[in-house]
């Protein structure tokens, strides 16, 4: 019983404290300086903070908490990946999403809905099957299913998807789950500014300062600050920060839209991604479809909406739910994706002593904002890399050592 | 209750429409929406609103609000304010527990202390295990209507149009701008979300007669003039880059790709907050007006008018002149106008502090106050009454301006957001601009289609103070709250104050938290309010506090329309009516509809298919190859560059392997490379790659600049592989010259079957095979000589499910099967086709990069041990004291072999022929495989 | 949808294209080190800015350039190979 709906009405005034302090100035130094107040940047403050009794940290946000890609995500979570390390990584993510609400006391609205990959063509359910063949391997519970295993789950949906591609089968992946987006960069933000964290919103960062390859500064819209440690963690905007930085990576920056419907009474309890007709959906808890595709052709640094894109998603929509024709989309947005060549992200040190880079998430950001948040935190700590990113170095590129996870991260969140 | 013939009226009374809502029976005339139906008959509880389920009648009768919203059964979420009634329909409010009339849900309201804003967030998460529970409450409380999965696909056609100039609102300044535009020769669209033209004119200004014939005159001069097109009961959904924009009707989107765009729709009216403003019978005066005039219902019997601006008086006229009593005009001004309006008594520096009824309103406690939202209780005054008009303020309707770049402004003076910059292309005119008056609109809708032109315009009038200004705080506190912002959300006064105590308290924030403008109407009557409180409660002036991002669509839009007419298309080869002919199971690959096997049984069909090719000769399509010539004196040097092998050196009438990388060394694709001249080579690629191969090959060239020419002749010509040991005796009897010549991978131009083809002699599904490429109408006749002429020996068309075993038996690999996204040829044992002493081919630096470290797997050939168990599937994984150490990639039962044979890759160590290893099959059980030197059909012998 | 203006067939729809990426020169595979060459393979210009693009217009199989403001959207001019 939720108690704690009492004390609001047995309040006069509302008993609530703020989320977080916004002090009005910023220190000449912190001992750490994270750039980018999302969800990754303040999951980073609260462990470095919790784990490592670093709290003279200063989180900079160019402009309001979570309005990056944390606030723009169609929020699924999921471990369902083709590669060992990436596997190994989300379930790490996944095991701490189990019980974030509780550690953070905040409800985030993890809802465990299962997660199905569909497959249209044979060789998609290859793909399905390597998936689900290491996954199983790690302990991570996915395995591939037949057609009526979806039916049996989505009663409503058309398996010929209009007549033209046919679901031949799905890897189920039962831990897939929703969450809240906004909640999580809000519920990290206000544990860390409890332990001493100090988060400005409205600040940008206009240069960095750095003296024989090691970061001594940090140069921003409301002064300019002292550190020798600074995290970047700001998806989109990565590409100024590491020019700005003085080192190349191979993110590029493209959009990536969503868009939602009406709310409706819930029907759909789970989430279905489709490869083959390049679109995502889910049910959140206020009964909108929340929608996706692929990512956008072309580099824009811009979160502007097409309409093509829109268009495209409501056809494959209704050749899986040929009924919702007449449901509405009520709103389109956009967030811009760091894209990297082997949909895998970019963590770590950098050619700059004290710069660490959490960057590269393209479509695949959300989900691992806890462990990002853990092993970035550990990285800067101990300025060594924390052993579950490895795999994620800059410097795999140099070595030709790419990620293997195209197969998985195609389209589907 | 209806009023008498309203001049303009939009209802057509010779014709009465039937209709039911909830459960009753009403009649409406034809025009009606099902709101106004309802109204006439004396409905007032209308809907529910959404947390708490409080009893909701009219506010807008615009669609900027979700106060009415039904369902019947098959459409949900249907905005009664703007849906005409038609014979028939069958409706209920959305989201009630047992109806609308006594929600049961509506107990909720009693519990709104212990759920203040963001209550949500606090609770249910504890005990966790628990919170699956919570959260089945709450999806089944949130959501609106009830989604029906037996609803029909409802299939609607886009149009593609464009014009000189699209203007988006026709009322007075609209339809002035679309006029002066069109005098001077531009296409116009003009669109309107209404059912009729008129805009204000039809609901403000309607009251006048001068209004009234100004409209019929536009009406007239728009019907007259042939370039512009009207779009009615269209709204326009959103801008898109380069001037394109939607409109969605009725009917399905038209898009319109516009030289110019003038945005003219208006200002949506803005609701007083005060305790109980969504009784049923508090309304927007605007809504009351469009009540009277177009749908001629009589709003209320005793109304009280809440002023905070001069439209109040003329909305107060209407009320009269529709016989409604007026019991009095509440002016929130504390310099107010102060005159009485015939017997009407006006109380200047009031304000309206709380509503007062049960289910509707009844009455009224109004008192004086100090502008700031604090009433002096001890001097108020209860007024009954059964309705409220509001007519306190505006927000200008600019989300297609700020989609398409604009910087607005906060213009303190009228009280309204306005635009200050706008970007090439676009242009505004009327109450967007704050320009209120009705002959100043005309005069700015002309002025914006002349600057639209590149005319030299008349200069803009400027903002006349009085007319059309919004309150700048039409807002009342109150202790026991009630008082809404958001109508869609049940957001009250206090949940800002709050959400700013927890911090957010930026206006993204705040959004986010409250749920402000989240809900359908998407902040239509509420953002302006919520801007108004969030610079109170920062201290700050409102042009600093800023606005949210307005998102397309300007209404919800169904994915009916989003959809329109899906098209699946299909490539076919020239061959696909014989494979139809003869039974052929088709399987698709891309857009591609290729025969797997001919027959009902598959596996029946792959025995016979592969046995006919092993034994005697087999035939398949392989029309979607791709195929490309390259020609000029550079050729050769082109494809010494682009694959890996060598070309410049290749004999005329021979054949080589082609391997193309990427730049990192991946391989991409592979193919055939047949050289028929010096200058002339002829280049086969994979069916799925082809389209990209073409394309990398036509930019190389560009940045190479070499001297060559490329031709896609994929979709022009067809081609067909005949293989097996009678091949060659088969094809013989069909061509001219001495199949010896072809031996050894050899290819020529010549004839078969009398046609002029290209013959190419290759080995990918047996030993003996001939590949033949003819354009598309040739094809068809060598197939078919081909297949009469090898009938009498057994020859079989075999499909993609059988090629697929045949070349496993073969040992070769399929890219894209056995390879992929980071595959590179040294792990396939592809050395031999890297010509290393090439100056540069495509992935050469990178490979030399990536030789020098262990290669981390090997794709090898292997068979199973005997034994029984079943097959495991392609993707299995190899395991290596329990570690994963590669995966099968290809895996099939041979029939010639009577073994299972398959590819996969293994750890480097165990490449060698006779290694054993372990594979994990698809049920956790491993079983043993043992390394098989290539190709397997050695085995037999 | 967005036009872009194809030097051949004029202006297009932009679902027409293809995208190529920036225009980047390769460094000369005998000389360069191999840190020059993964460089050139994999690092990208990913900052925002007015940059030079190869795009493919689709149906008619022409190659150009675009100059193009990656924050806008908004394209300077295209042309062809060799016109610099």
């Amino acid at each position: 019983m939720p108690y704690r709906l009492l004390k609001f009405a047995l309040s006069k005034k509302h008993p609530e404290p703020p989320f977080f302090q916004q002090p009005e100035q910023l220190k000449s130094s912190y001992d750490a300086v994270i750039i980018g107040g999302g969800g990754h940047g303040l999951a980073a403050a609260y462990y470095l903070a919790k784990e490592h009794g670093i709290t003279n940290v200063a989180v900079l946000e160019r402009g309001y908490l979570g309005g990056g890609n944390t606030g723009r995500n169609t929020t699924i979570i999921r471990s369902n990946y083709l590669t060992p390390e990436g596997v190994a990584f989300y379930d790490a993510s996944v095991k701490i999403w189990e019980n974030l609400s509780q550690e953070l006391d905040l409800n985030l609205f993890y809802s465990n809905r299962g997660h199905f990959t569909l497959a249209h063509t044979e060789s998609a359910m290859r793909t399905m099957r390597w998936r689900a063949e290491v996954n199983k391997h790690h302990g991570v519970n996915s395995e591939v299913v037949g057609p009526y295993d979806v039916k049996r789950a989505v009663p409503e949906i058309d398996l010929s998807c209009g007549g033209h591609a046919p679901i031949l089968g799905a890897l189920y992946h039962a831990p897939g789950s929703v969450a809240r987006h906004d909640a999580v960069a809000w519920g990290y933000g206000r544990a860390a500014s409890n332990m001493g964290v100090e988060i400005f919103q409205n600040t940008e960062v206009t240069g960095l300062d750095i003296q024989n390859g090691r970061i001594v500064g940090v140069q921003t819209s409301r002064g300019n600050i002292k550190t020798g440690k600074v995290l970047s963690a700001v998806a989109g905007f990565t590409p100024r920060i590491t020019q700005m930085a003085g080192f190349r990576t191979p993110i590029v920056i493209h959009p990536l839209q969503a868009c939602v419907t009406e709310p409706m009474k819930p029907w759909l309890d789970t989430i279905l991604v489709s490869g083959s007709l390049h679109v995502y959906v889910s049910q959140s808890s206020r009964g909108e479809l929340v929608m996706g595709a692929s990512l956008d052709p072309y580099e824009i640094h811009s979160t502007r909406s097409t309409l093509d894109f829109v268009e495209g998603l409501s056809s494959h929509i209704l050749d899986m739910f040929p009924f919702l024709s007449g449901i509405k989309v009520v709103r389109q947005w956009a967030g811009m994706a760091d894209m990297t060549p082997d949909f895998a992200p970019v963590m770590g040190k950098t050619p700059v002593e004290g710069f660490y880079l959490d960057a590269g998430w393209g479509t695949w950001g959300f989900k691992a904002t806890p462990i990002s948040g853990k092993a970035m935190a550990a990285t800067l700590a101990n300025d060594k890399p924390h052993e579950l990113i490895h795999a994620f170095r800059l410097s795999r590129f140099a070595e030709f050592e790419l990620t293997g996870e195209k197969g998985a991260a195609a389209v589907g969140h | 209750m209806r009023l008498p013939q309203q001049p303009g009226e939009w209802i057509k009374r010779g014709s009465r429409v039937t209709f039911s809502f909830e459960g009753k029976t009403y009649s409406a005339i034809e025009g009606d929406t099902v709101t106004s139906a309802l109204w006439a008959a004396g409905e007032k509880i209308l809907g529910r609103s959404f947390k708490y389920h409080r009893p909701r009648g009219i506010l807008s009768l615009a669609n900027h609000d979700i106060n009415v919203m039904m369902e019947n059964g098959t459409d949900i979420n249907m905005r009664a304010d703007v849906l005409p009634v038609t014979e028939g329909m069958a409706l209920k409010a959305v989201n009630t527990g047992g109806g609308v009339a006594r929600d049961y849900y509506s107990v909720l309201g009693w519990l709104a202390p212990f759920l203040p804003v963001g209550f949500y967030y606090k609770v249910f998460h504890n005990p966790k295990v628990l919170f699956p529970f919570w959260e089945r409450v709450i999806r089944r409380m949130a959501g609106l209507g009830v989604m029906n999965p037996k609803a029909p696909r409802a299939v609607s056609s886009k149009a593609n149009l464009h014009c000189d100039v699209l203007v988006v609102g026709a009322g007075p300044a609209g339809l002035s701008a679309a006029l002066t535009a069109a005098r001077q020769g531009a296409r116009v669209i003009l669109t309107d979300e209404n059912a009729q033209l008129g805009g204000t004119l039809s609901y403000d200004h309607a009251g006048s007669g001068e209004a009234l014939t100004l409209l019929e005159k536009l009406n007239a001069e728009v019907a007259a003039q042939p370039n512009i097109q009207v779009h009615l009961s269209s709204y326009a959904a959103g801008w898109y880059t380069d001037n394109f924009v939607p409109l969605v009707g009725p009917q399905g989107m038209s898009k319109v790709r516009a030289g110019k765009v003038i945005v003219a729709g208006g200002a949506f009216e803005q609701p007083a907050v005060f305790r109980n403003n969504d009784l049923p019978g508090v309304m927007l005066g605007s809504a009351a007006q469009r009540l009277i005039h177009r749908y001629a219902v009589k709003p209320f019997q005793r109304a009280v008018v809440l002023a905070g601006n001069d439209q109040a008086y003329r909305v107060a006229q209407d009320l009269i002149a529709a016989g409604v009593e007026l019991a009095a005009i509440v002016d929130l001004r504390l310099d107010g106008k102060g005159s009485a309006l015939g017997d009407t008594s006006v109380y200047s520096g009031y304000c309206i502090e709380e509503a007062i009824g049960g289910a509707c309103v009844e009455g009224v406690r109004i008192c004086p106050w100090d502008g700031q939202g604090n009433a002096d209780l001890s001097r108020a005054i209860f007024i009954s009454c059964d309705g409220v008009a509001l007519s306190v303020g505006w927000a200008p309707a600019a989300a297609l301006l700020y989609q398409a770049g604009s910087k607005m402004r906060f213009d303190d003076a009228i009280q309204q957001f306005v635009p200050e910059h706008l970007p090439p292309g676009v242009f505004a005119a009327g109450r967007i601009n704050g320009i209120y008056g009705l002959q100043e609109c005309l005069a700015d809708g002309e002025r914006a289609a002349n600057e639209a032109l590149g005319v030299t315009p008349s200069p803009q009038p400027s903002l006349p103070v009085r007319e059309g200004a919004s309150h700048p705080w039409p807002i009342v506190e109150h202790p026991k709250a009630k008082n809404f912002l958001d109508f869609d959300e049940d957001l009250q006064l206090k949940d800002f104050a709050n959400a700013a105590q927890e911090s957010f308290d930026n206006i993204e924030l705040m959004k986010r938290f409250t749920t402000v403008g989240m809900g359908p109407s998407q902040g239509k009557h509420s953002n302006m309010n919520a801007i108004r409180v969030l610079a109170r409660l920062r201290g700050e002036p409102i042009a600093k506090v800023g606005s949210t991002t307005a998102r397309p669509f300007f209404h919800p839009v169904p994915l009916g329309h989003l959809a329109g007419r899906t098209f699946h298309p299909e490539r076919h080869t020239p061959l696909h009516g014989w494979h139809e002919a003869h039974g052929a199971s088709f399987t698709t690959l891309g857009v591609w509809q290729r025969p797997a096997y001919y027959g009902r049984d598959k596996a029946a069909a792959i025995a016979a298919e592969a046995s006919a090719v092993r034994s005697a000769a087999g035939m398949i399509d392989v029309g979607t190859l791709g195929k490309f010539e390259v020609r000029g004196p550079q050729a050769g040097e082109f494809l010494e560059r682009f694959y890996t092998g060598h070309f410049l050196r290749q004999r005329v009438g021979s054949t080589r392997y082609a391997l193309l990388l990427d730049e990192s060394g991946v391989i991409v694709d592979d193919g055939v490379v047949a050289r028929f001249a010096e200058d002339f080579y002829y280049v086969t690629a994979s069916t799925s790659n082809a389209a990209a191969v073409y394309r990398e090959m036509t930019r190389r060239l560009q940045t190479w600049g070499l001297d060559a020419t490329i031709v896609n002749l994929t979709g022009s010509y067809g081609a067909l592989n005949i293989a097996g040991p009678k091949s060659a005796e088969i094809l013989r009897g069909l061509m001219p010259i001495d199949l010896a010549t072809l031996a050894n991978g050899g290819a020529i131009e010549n004839e078969v079957a009398g046609l002029a083809a290209r013959i190419i002699n290759v080995r990918f599904v047996a030993e003996l095979a001939y590949e033949i490429h003819a354009p598309a109408q040739a094809i068809k006749h060598i197939w078919q000589a081909l297949f009469e002429a090898g009938h009498a020996i057994g020859i079989k068309p075999f499909g993609t499910d059988t090629q697929r075993l045949l070349r496993l038996e073969m040992g070769h690999f399929i890219v894209g099967h056995d390879t992929d996204g980071l595959t590179q040829p040294l792990e396939v044992g592809l050395n031999w086709a890297l010509a290393n002493d090439k100056t540069f081919y495509i992935g050469q630096r990178s490979l030399q990069i990536q030789a020098r470290k262990p290669l981390a797997k090997r794709l090898v050939g292997f068979a199973l041990e005997a034994g029984a168990h079943p097959l495991p599937e392609e993707c299995c994984l190899v395991i290596r004291d329990g570690n994963i150490a590669g995966r099968i990639t290809s895996i099939a039962h041979s029939p010639t072999l009577d073994k299972v044979i398959g590819l996969a890759y293994v750890m480097p160590q165990d490449a060698a022929p006779g290694s054993c290893f372990s594979i994990r099959g698809q049920d956790g059980i491993e079983v043993s495989a043992k390394v098989v030197a290539m190709p397997f059909l050695e085995l037999t012998s | 949808m967005k036009l872009l203006n194809c030097p051949i067939n004029g202006l297009r729809p932009v679902d027409e294209f293809a995208y190529g990426g920036e225009l980047r020169a390769q460094p000369d595979p005998q000389t360069c080190t191999d840190e020059e060459w993964a460089d050139y393979v994999f690092h990208r210009n990913g900052a925002p800015g007015l940059k030079q693009e190869c795009w493919y217009h689709v149906p008619s199989g022409t190659w150009f350039i675009a100059e193009r403001n990656t924050t806008t959207d908004s394209v300077e001019r295209t042309y062809l190979w060799g016109e610099a």
